[in-house]
């Protein structure tokens, strides 16, 4: 048990399990992860012949450093946070729903078709369009939840294919039947009649409010309300719960439209407080930066509101620096250096670093310490009938 | 006839991208590692393979170029999922967005270019004489052959009937039985994880020199995905894999037939086939009452777990 693979220069020392990742480990290795991914993107910058320092000054000036672009962060943050919110909750149960840009899409869609056809108060009508986007959203998950919960497809394919259909839908309409006629340039829909209220003398609306809210209730049901435990104890290991009797799938069927809905929703915020119209391009990959801020933020839904705001200022600083070279697709790219580095952060703050001698000192209490639900002291034959817990579904 | 017989043409070039990424994607899932970048690796491979004739109009070395790429690819993947063992659902989706946005970027100058020289079909004499498939079967690039036939064959006889492919299968059913039989975990999951991402380069690499040929971004439109997807269709086995990519490349082209014969049904809806047929596909073997039926579709036990050795 003690003989480690490495050997020569390093085999002083070894890298050994925590049994117990602290929090601010935890945060520590999320910070560094971002900033070694925005010191790769300085170097291939520098390379490129581009000043990043002078890049990065300017970046902040016009993101954080103007009230301006401080609201537009959190005009950007808000469907980001909104798709966080949507991930981070199937993260919860270890499910993964790749399809918030699908659900983005429907979600809107459901929202302008209320909005285009049907008249009323605009408070009222305000109302019905937050839960038709949250229906569009749903309806979209249904089959992959259907799928996942009954027959165990792996529902991040199911979810993903789903969105390029919900792509294509969403473009056929608002190139098609619902094309402003009006105006003859835009391939998108007339203006909604209806807008969520602008705040005061900015350029912010309502709509800010409601990733918070939501964050913070969801944050509440998670963790004190016997759904958000059951739901926990499912994530922390789905044999424990079978095992205790939660009904599973009906949990996987509860969150997976959950989450579908939340996606929904960033896109009725969108449609209605930000871009008033429906088109094929309501989405700049929102959905898949909520996977990114869902990742970052670990699962925990006031964590999703913080990295989905950071997001938004590293991604205007994109938009801020196209004009000196830099364009969607490699904010796209630089986003996949951030997950991945993100992703070997999470491991590496699992791991400490000790002499092999104070190990050997410490080896009965440390020795086969593994993380949450892993049981220690079972053979591995009493473990036969519980599935692994982080094993990925087919 | 015609049309039928040019319908078959293009669905297998339009399934050989997919055959070979999804090839590549069971040797992975079968070492135990989902690699869910291979959209990103794919549209890497495309535009690596068509830059690198622009540069040199020799199409061997585009695809040579595409199998470099391919393998940087696969190495960093391997680096972060299998050596340092991180989550491979996070490090595959950033690899995909690595892999578009990268290929986006770099690719925007080549926007709209062909491919100097395509892929030259071989003929097989006797065989492409066949009437309504010779053609379409016998008459295509080498990649092609590759992917249809020398393939599949060499995986299975590897997975099925030798040694080795038994100690690959046993990495990804039970890692830890599998070490304490002396079967090298680690490097077994980190060269075939290399080995999917040349496999998924190599399908770029077929439709920016064979299939469109030419460069524009996103011109993988999801293939990627459809290819994991295929796996999991194809019961994590290469023949009924190689069949469904087929299926697949059917289902495309008869939205393009249906086009072109106008058959009166919008773009839009056509082009949401693959996509809305892949998930029918991933469900039918699930969907089968029969139980033995079922136990093919069980996924290998150890896939996506990373492996750490007890004590460790």
């Amino acid at each position: 048990m003690n003989a480690s693979p490495r050997s020569g220069l390093f085999s002083a020392w070894q890298l050994r399990r925590r049994a117990d990742v602290p929090v601010w480990l935890d945060l520590l290795a999320r910070l560094a992860a971002i900033a070694l991914a925005l010191l790769l993107v300085g170097i291939v910058l520098k390379l490129s012949g581009l000043d990043p320092l002078a890049l990065g000054r300017k970046a902040l000036a016009q993101t954080l450093g103007s009230a301006y672009g401080l609201q537009q962060a959190l005009i950007l943050a808000t469907p980001l946070a909104m798709t966080g919110l949507a991930v981070a909750l199937g993260m919860r149960m270890r499910l993964w729903n790749i399809g918030a840009e699908g659900q983005l899409y429907l979600g809107a869609f459901f929202a302008t078709a209320l909005a285009l056809f049907v008249e009323g108060p605009p408070g009222v009508m305000l109302v019905l369009m937050f839960f038709a986007g949250a229906l569009g959203g749903a309806v979209w998950v249904l089959v992959p939840a259907l799928l996942r919960a009954y027959w165990n497809i792996n529902e991040i394919i199911t979810t993903l294919l789903l969105n390029f259909v919900s792509m294509l839908l969403v473009t056929h309409f608002a190139i098609g039947p619902w094309r402003d006629t009006g105006a003859s340039i835009l391939s998108a829909t007339r203006r909604l009649p209806y807008e969520i209220p602008v705040l005061g003398n900015s350029y912010l609306t309502a709509g800010v409010f409601i990733p918070v809210i939501l964050a913070l209730l969801l944050n509440l049901i998670l963790q004190n309300t016997r759904w958000g435990y059951e739901v926990r104890v499912i994530g922390g290991s789905r044999g424990v719960a079978e095992f205790a009797g939660i009904p599973v799938l009906r949990h996987i069927l509860l969150v997976m439209l959950f989450s579908g809905a939340l996606a929904g929703l960033a896109g009725m915020i969108e449609v209605s407080a930000t871009a008033h119209r429906l088109s094929g391009t309501i989405s700049n990959n929102y959905g898949y930066m909520g996977i990114i801020v869902a990742a970052l933020a670990n699962g925990s839904p006031v964590g999703v509101l913080i990295a989905a705001f950071w997001l938004a200022v590293l991604l205007n600083a994109g938009i801020v620096l196209q004009t000196s070279g830099l364009s969607v697709s490699a904010m796209l790219a630089i986003n996949g250096v951030i997950l991945i580095f993100a992703a070997v952060g999470e491991v590496a703050s699992q791991y400490r670093l000790v002499r092999r001698d104070m190990a050997a000192a410490s080896e009965p209490a440390t020795s086969g310490a593994g993380r949450e639900a892993e049981p220690v002291l079972v053979s591995s034959q009493d473990m036969e009938p519980i599935p692994p817990a982080e094993k990925s579904p087919r | 006839m015609n049309v039928l017989s040019g319908l078959l043409a293009a669905a297998i070039a339009s399934g050989t991208v997919i055959a070979l990424a999804a090839l590549g994607e069971l040797l992975a899932e079968r070492s135990g590692v989902q690699n869910l970048g291979l959209e990103g690796v794919m549209a890497m491979g495309a535009l690596t393979a068509i830059a690198s004739e622009l540069l040199v109009p020799n199409p061997a070395l585009g695809v040579l170029a595409a199998i470099g790429i391919g393998l940087l690819l696969g190495l960093i993947y391997a680096t972060a999922t299998v050596a340092f063992r991180a989550n491979q659902v996070l490090c595959g989706l950033g690899l995909a967005f690595l892999g578009t946005g990268l290929s986006g970027r770099l690719g925007a100058p080549l926007s709209g270019l062909r491919a100097p020289v395509p892929l030259q079909p071989v003929r097989i004499p006797w065989l492409a004489d066949i009437p309504l498939i010779g053609n379409a079967l016998f008459n295509q690039p080498l990649l092609g052959y590759f992917a249809y036939f020398i393939l599949p064959a060499a995986i299975t006889f590897v997975l099925m009937h030798t040694r080795h492919g038994l100690n690959l299968r046993a990495v990804g059913e039970n890692p830890s039985a599998a070490d304490a039989c002396g079967v090298p975990v680690v490097r077994l999951r980190f060269v075939y994880t290399c080995i999917g991402c040349i496999l998924a380069a190599l399908g770029g690499a077929f439709i920016t020199l064979s299939f469109t040929p030419s460069w524009i971004e996103g011109i993988t439109a999801g293939r990627g995905w459809i290819a994991i997807a295929l796996v999991i269709f194809g019961t994590w086995r290469p023949l009924p894999v190689v069949l469904g990519a087929l299926l697949f490349g059917a289902i495309t082209s008869l939205g393009f037939v249906a086009q072109i014969q106008g058959w009166g049904i919008p773009a839009s809806f056509l082009g949401m086939l693959p996509y809305l047929a892949t998930i029918l596909l991933m469900a039918i073997p699930y969907a089968m009452k029969s139980r033995a039926f079922r136990r093919l579709g069980t996924s290998p036990a150890a896939l996506g777990v990373p492996y750490v050795r007890e004590g460790e």
